[in-house]
């Protein structure tokens, strides 16, 4: 270092500069100075630039990055970036990372009856997906059963029907759940059902909990801001969220009960950073439920992912993935006192959109495979991706087997995973990460200051957020401010093409039929004995997952369960702001 | 203006977003929240006295949902109200619900101030 130092002063450059104690960066800064003056905006004052670029958070990209920019940020490379699989595991969750096993190809689908939805993971598993995640239908999220008046022309709709134990054993009848990397689903309101489903239908297969995984969405918290399933007020349903990891940790702490979601909050409007920190004032609120029960952050927090989101911005992509890690590992050690690798190493899960557009669908297939290829580049660990038509309806076999090929061409083609964060030291990316990361921590900070997760909730900070952000996008998207191409680029009249997925016309029907049949099957008596240890639980804020999942085994069913809590903790309240 | 969610689709930013335009552009908007049921939407029209009713659909439920507002809407002597939907509606539906008495659907992707320039055409139209 010091003969570098050396040769350098040799050369006419400045000394070590003592502010920051680089050498160079001055003269740098200087260059670049000058670069943008004589050079950028020569160029520029004849042929002006076409737009200001403005990031989706708010972030102002410069023509150029240099080494200067890092110094202002005070960066430094080892407490910084480190090593991956190395604390602050900014570089990536593990040390090979994608050198041993690509990330896993992850695929969210459902739709219609159980039998026939089985039919597509089938089809999805022989294409290569590792993890199947199950959408279900909005009465089943919604705590309802197919034959509930609620559920009138919905059965089915976004996802499949799954009523009863008797549906999750038709649903993944002939599949070997051990030989997936993982298996699960949302479950944001029901968590302890759909996790008692899953342990029943290990149970069912003789399979220890060790042999097979199980990972679950289940953060209520969001959906009372972006996501809209919810069905109690929002504490009880925290509470009930936090009981799985509970059970887990005592149970099966291989398996993965909650992931903590930006994505919506996002998707809603909240911009990645804002919606980062929302998410971040959740994942705080369950911890703090477990560590009051007596668990160790070192035992909850390696069950805990979170599930990351930018879509407008490629680099903010990258950035955002990689200060979240950093971010999550800091917290953890730092304000926890986490001492485990796997408390502070953040798994994530990621789902590759672009600004997907009704119109020419086709077109999406280039948008959603920029965007997960940014939250490879990231170093995100469970991947999914949307397919071309899903903007539009349940994906069509065509439409969802290519977008798993997308992701197999990421993971294996042009060499995209052959080294580990391939842009670590990129001036631009990590004068973004540096600058993602502050934004975040501010956001949380005004999260934290105005009470919490479930202030945000009810105080409206988080709709507001939200709602702002959205209108933003429009007014981006009418003025030609954030170009988007066929719809304010090269317009094309939107339209939803007749070829979108639709389910069959008897499928409530059959479905609401099984279910009289399951009910008039069961023993009774024993549904009885099961659900009034549900109300016990809710009576002594004793952990849901067990007498869950006795209710579970017994065929009770969701809406049966979920009615029991609502009696018990009533229903949330829709907020009527906008 | 009403603007309405119906039965579970929880996605409402679309619908937040354009009673925000709406009330930017100088019409008094009334948003239902989430999870409402058709009876629920008509009488919220009717106790308001609202010109034009806005219902956001994106699960795939519109059909039945909107075919049930537009018959309660007639039942109970609103023939004068008018019913558009916004969402993802397929192609080939927008003929039923039109001829079902649905008067416009603006798809996902319309600018505000086309839907604005109609709801403001039509509150114009029941005054005169």
């Amino acid at each position: 270092m010091n003969q570098r130092l050396d040769a350098n002063s040799t050369q006419g450059l400045p000394a070590e500069d003592p502010a920051t104690g680089r050498v160079g960066d001055e003269r740098i800064r200087a260059e670049a100075a000058r670069w943008e003056k004589d050079a950028y905006r020569a160029e520029t004052e004849i042929h002006p630039e076409r737009r200001s670029f403005v990031t989706d958070i708010g972030l102002k990209v410069n023509p150029l990055y240099t080494p200067a920019d890092l110094a202002d940020a005070g960066h430094d490379y080892l407490s910084d970036l480190g090593f991956p699989g190395e604390y602050p595991f900014t570089r990536g969750e593990r040390a090979a990372m994608y050198r041993t096993e690509p990330f896993v190809i992850s695929a969210y689908s459902g739709f219609g009856e159980a039998s026939e939805c089985n039919g597509r993971f089938r089809k999805l598993l022989d294409w290569g997906a590792e993890q199947i995640l199950v959408a279900l239908d909005l009465p089943t999220q919604c705590g309802y059963d197919s034959d509930h008046e609620m559920a009138t022309a919905e059965v089915g709709q976004v996802g499949v029907a799954l009523s009863t134990l008797a549906d999750m054993e038709a649903l993944f009848d002939g599949i070997s759940i051990d030989k997936v990397k993982r298996i699960g689903t949302l479950g944001n309101s029901i968590g302890p059902i759909v996790l008692a489903m899953f342990a029943a239908l290990g149970e069912r297969r003789g399979l220890k909990a060790s042999e097979f995984t199980v990972n679950l969405q289940n953060d209520p918290l969001k959906e009372y801001i972006a996501r809209g399933t919810q069905i109690l007020p929002a504490k009880p349903a925290a509470k009930l969220a936090s009981d799985c990891v509970a059970w887990c940790v005592d149970h099966e702490p291989g398996w993965s009960p909650m992931t903590v979601c930006v994505n919506h909050l996002n998707a809603g409007g909240a911009g990645s950073s804002r919606a980062t920190a929302i998410a971040l004032a959740n994942a705080i609120h369950y911890i703090g439920l477990l560590l009051e029960k007596g668990y160790t952050i070192d035992q909850v927090a390696p069950l805990l992912h979170m599930f990351a989101d930018e879509r407008h911005d490629f680099f903010v992509i990258i950035a955002n993935l990689r200060a979240l890690r950093r971010i999550w590992a800091r917290m953890m050690k730092e304000r926890y006192g986490a001492t485990l690798r796997e408390a502070m190493a953040l798994r994530t899960t990621v789902y590759g959109h672009g600004q997907e557009a009704l119109g020419e669908p086709l077109n999406n297939i280039a948008r959603t495979a920029f965007g997960t290829l940014g939250y490879v580049l990231g170093g995100a660990s469970y991947v999914y991706i949307a397919s071309y038509d899903e903007a539009v309806s349940t994906p069509t076999e065509d439409s969802i087997r290519t977008a798993l090929r997308t992701e197999e061409i990421i993971a294996h083609e042009h060499g995209f995973t052959d080294t580990i964060d391939p842009l670590g030291g990129s001036y631009f990316v990590e004068s973004l990460t540096n600058r993602i990361e502050a934004q975040i921590l501010d956001a949380l900070r005004e999260v934290e200051e105005a009470g919490g997760a479930l202030r945000v909730i009810d105080a409206g900070l988080g709709r507001r957020w939200m709602t702002e952000g959205a209108l933003r996008r429009q007014r981006a998207i009418d003025s030609g401010d954030r170009p988007w191409v066929t719809v304010n680029l090269w317009p094309q009249k939107p339209h939803v093409p007749n070829t979108a997925f639709r389910i069959h016309p008897d499928n409530e029907r059959r479905q609401a039929e099984r279910l009289r049949q399951v009910r008039a099957a069961r023993d009774e008596q024993r549904v009885r004995r099961a659900l009034a240890g549900i109300d016990e639980a809710c009576r002594t804020g004793a952990n849901m997952v067990p007498p869950t999942l006795e209710a579970v085994k017994a065929y009770a069913s969701v809406g049966e369960i979920a009615e029991r809590w609502r009696r018990h903790y009533g229903v949330f309240s829709p907020s009527t702001d906008f | 203006m009403l603007v309405a969610k119906v039965g579970l689709d929880g996605h409402d930013v679309g619908a937040r977003v354009v009673a925000r335009g709406l009330l930017d552009a100088g019409m008094e908007v009334i948003y239902t929240g989430l999870r409402r049921t058709p009876e629920q939407v008509v009488r919220a029209a009717l106790e308001e006295d609202v010109d034009v009713i806005g219902v956001s659909i994106l699960s795939g439920a519109h059909l039945a949902h909107l075919l049930k507002i537009r018959r309660l809407l007639d039942e109970q002597g609103a023939a004068d109200i008018r019913l558009i939907a916004g969402g993802v509606i397929p192609q080939e539906d927008i003929p039923s619900l039109e001829q079902a008495g649905v008067s416009r659907v603006f798809l996902s992707g319309t600018p505000i101030s086309e839907i604005a320039d109609y709801v403001a055409a039509q509150a114009a139209r029941k005054v005169s």
